[in-house]
């Protein structure tokens, strides 16, 4: 599983497909979606409302599982998983960012963040360290101690990401992560995992309509009718 | 665990209005629970108490014969000194030696027929205090001849005042038939209906002489000094008068074991109804709270917390829930429990319907302190059972589609 610039692919997909069988007539939401994401990358996947982003995005993380083909996330097919082992692999490495950032309102910043590593049973000085040390790189450490309801958008999205990453997963998937921030937050976030991408090699994959985010990855894989129609690798 | 009772607890006040409002269903649910156990329990306290002190008290001793057979030849061998020498035990508050016979009792105006206990006053009132229970002319106390008491509705039955003459008639011990004639020395008012109606008491020694039984002694009638003796006592005396019928009050008035169990039943009944709305209170509001927090819980599951974990904080949840409430609704019936066994429920407003059944016109409320226990362990169990839904459906959550809901 090397690449021949000797980086770890770190997902593979094979041919997928996604048929939502829900409806009255079958949505084909993906088809034949082959990818690999090296680690490392900063992959935006872009495409209009319905492309099957978030559709892609879901399967990548071991939320759905698709119709057909294979999905391999750090060598493992997830898709053959039991719901009970995929939750135990989310957690251990994958790590999420929602556009609503989805923190919860009842712990503090710190908490937060250290409620996934109490998850991953770390121990407890290791966490508060971590979870405090991560809070200083993205300047909350002050905020420490403020459930989200007393941050601003872009502060509990920091949160939400400095969360994702305090588990030490293999990488971050963020859905529309700033779709509901300002430009200033927009861009701040967006230099924070810039710079986590390239100081600590993190692996960051977007779904996104945000032209800021696009600007901002080193790839874009665009999805149409739930094909990927271009993928470009920037300098 | 800290992080997740930490979660638990604070979700519970995270909606606080909706929490303050199920908590105070707990409470008063509880209270009700507690209060209506005292009530019920005070209830047969005083009904058993009552039959025990007046009626039947808490031994009786008869010549075995003599229960199948309640004919007046069938005496105690050498009950009197039997009776004296029961008075020497210290376990024994009370003893009365009594001569019985069936038989009519007339006044001028008409008849009825009753049970004609022949007793020694002294000893009688000491086991059945029934010089407490005089409502009109005195205890034997009087200087007529030939005293009788009898309860005032017999007195009404028969239409008759204190002095005023009564004739007993019944059998004697050789099966003729006698009478005799007696004043009315004072009435008496019980919370028996059977003492009430159809009993004359009378001296031993004027029933004895009439139906010729010299010191003869139908029943030997034990008040013990600790009621938690009775069984030793009851055990001792067994063995000592093997000849003897010696009977404890359940055996006596097996209709007061059947209230007991029936008055038990009836608890359990009541029990289960005011879990079973404190379940559905609970489900109702741990529901809410799941279904709110949907986008929470799928995100929950999609960040790694598995099944177990989110089915125990919810879980948790709940019982934090119902333990902000059970304590407080368990102190509310402790205090409730200990005022009104001082003060009692005055049910006099009832007492002319209660009495014919056997109660006193004060109920004072009772429980036993391991029921607080089991009220406890009663909301832990609600709590748990009520959270078993809510959580069910929380773990039932597709995170995808949860992560979508607004």
């Amino acid at each position: 599983m090397e690449t021949t610039t000797d980086k770890k692919i770190v997902i593979e997909t094979r041919d997928i497909a996604k048929v939502y069988q829900d409806a009255k007539i079958p949505v084909r939401a993906l088809k034949d979606v082959d990818l690999e994401i090296v680690e490392g990358e900063f992959t935006a996947i872009v495409g209009p409302s319905g492309s099957g982003k978030t559709t892609l995005l879901n399967i990548i993380g071991g939320l759905d599982n698709p119709t057909s083909g294979t999905i391999k996330v750090a060598g493992k097919d997830i898709s053959k998983l039991k719901e009970s082992e995929r939750i135990d692999f989310r957690l251990h490495n994958i790590g999420f960012v929602f556009q609503q950032y989805n923190l919860i309102p009842v712990l503090t910043a710190r908490e937060n963040v250290e409620f996934i590593m109490l998850l991953q049973k770390k121990p407890v000085h290791e966490m508060r360290a971590r979870a405090l040390h991560l809070l200083e790189e993205v300047e909350l450490k002050h905020k420490a101690n403020v459930r989200p309801s007393e941050l601003s958008g872009g502060q509990q999205q920091r949160v939400a990401v400095i969360r994702a990453l305090a588990s030490q997963p293999k990488f971050i998937l963020a859905d529309e992560p700033t779709a509901n921030l300002d430009s200033a937050s927009a861009a701040n976030l967006l230099d924070m995992m810039a710079r986590m991408n390239q100081e600590e090699g993190m692996t960051f994959i977007f779904s996104t309509h945000d032209q800021r985010v696009i600007d901002k990855a080193r790839r874009v894989v665009t999805l149409e009718d739930g094909m990927i129609k271009s993928d470009e690798v920037r300098s | 665990m800290k992080m997740m009772a930490t979660i638990a607890w604070r979700n519970v006040w995270r909606s606080r209005s909706r929490s303050l409002v199920v908590i105070g269903s707990i409470v008063v649910g509880i209270w009700a629970l507690i209060f209506m156990l005292g009530f019920m329990n005070g209830f047969m306290i005083s009904y058993i108490n009552g039959a025990i002190k007046h009626e039947i008290s808490h031994i009786q001793i008869h010549k075995a014969e003599f229960k199948k057979d309640n004919n007046i030849g069938f005496v105690i061998p050498d009950g009197m000194n039997l009776a004296r020498t029961l008075a020497l035990d210290s376990r024994i508050q009370a003893v009365s030696p009594r001569s019985i016979a069936s038989g009519m009792i007339s006044s001028p105006r008409k008849s009825g027929g009753v049970k004609i206990y022949g007793i020694i006053p002294e000893s009688e009132r000491s086991v059945t205090r029934h010089d407490s229970l005089i409502t009109e002319g005195s205890y034997f106390k009087s200087n007529l001849k030939n005293p009788i008491v009898i309860g005032k509705e017999l007195a009404n039955t028969l239409k008759v005042k204190l002095n005023s003459k009564v004739v007993l008639t019944f059998q004697d011990r050789e099966n003729n038939l006698v009478a005799g004639a007696f004043r009315l020395a004072g009435m008496l008012e019980t919370t028996a209906p059977m003492i009430n109606k159809a009993t004359a008491y009378i001296r031993m020694e004027d029933l004895n002489r009439i139906a010729g039984l010299q010191e003869g002694v139908h029943e030997i009638a034990l008040f013990v000094e600790n009621p938690e003796s009775e069984t030793t006592l009851l055990t001792d005396l067994r063995s000592a008068q093997s000849g003897l019928l010696v009977e404890s009050w359940r055996e006596i008035a097996p209709e007061l074991e059947l209230f007991l169990s029936m008055t038990d039943s009836f608890l359990w009944v009541l029990i289960g109804i005011i879990m079973i709305a404190l379940i559905f209170g609970i489900i109702n509001t741990m529901l809410m709270a799941v279904l709110e927090r949907y986008r929470e819980l799928g995100m929950l599951m999609a960040i790694g917390m598995n099944k177990w974990r989110i089915f125990m904080m919810i879980v948790i949840e709940t019982i934090f829930l119902s333990l902000v409430g059970g304590p407080v609704g368990i102190l509310l019936g402790l205090l409730t429990m200990y005022w009104l066994g001082i003060e009692g429920i005055d049910l006099s407003a009832y007492s002319e319907g209660l009495r014919e059944y056997g109660y006193s016109s004060i109920l004072y409320p009772y429980i036993e302190n391991s029921t607080y226990i089991h009220v406890a362990a009663g909301v832990i169990i609600t709590a748990l059972l009520g959270a078993l839904y809510p959580a069910y459906k929380a773990v039932q959550l597709n995170p995808t589609e949860a992560l979508h809901t607004v």
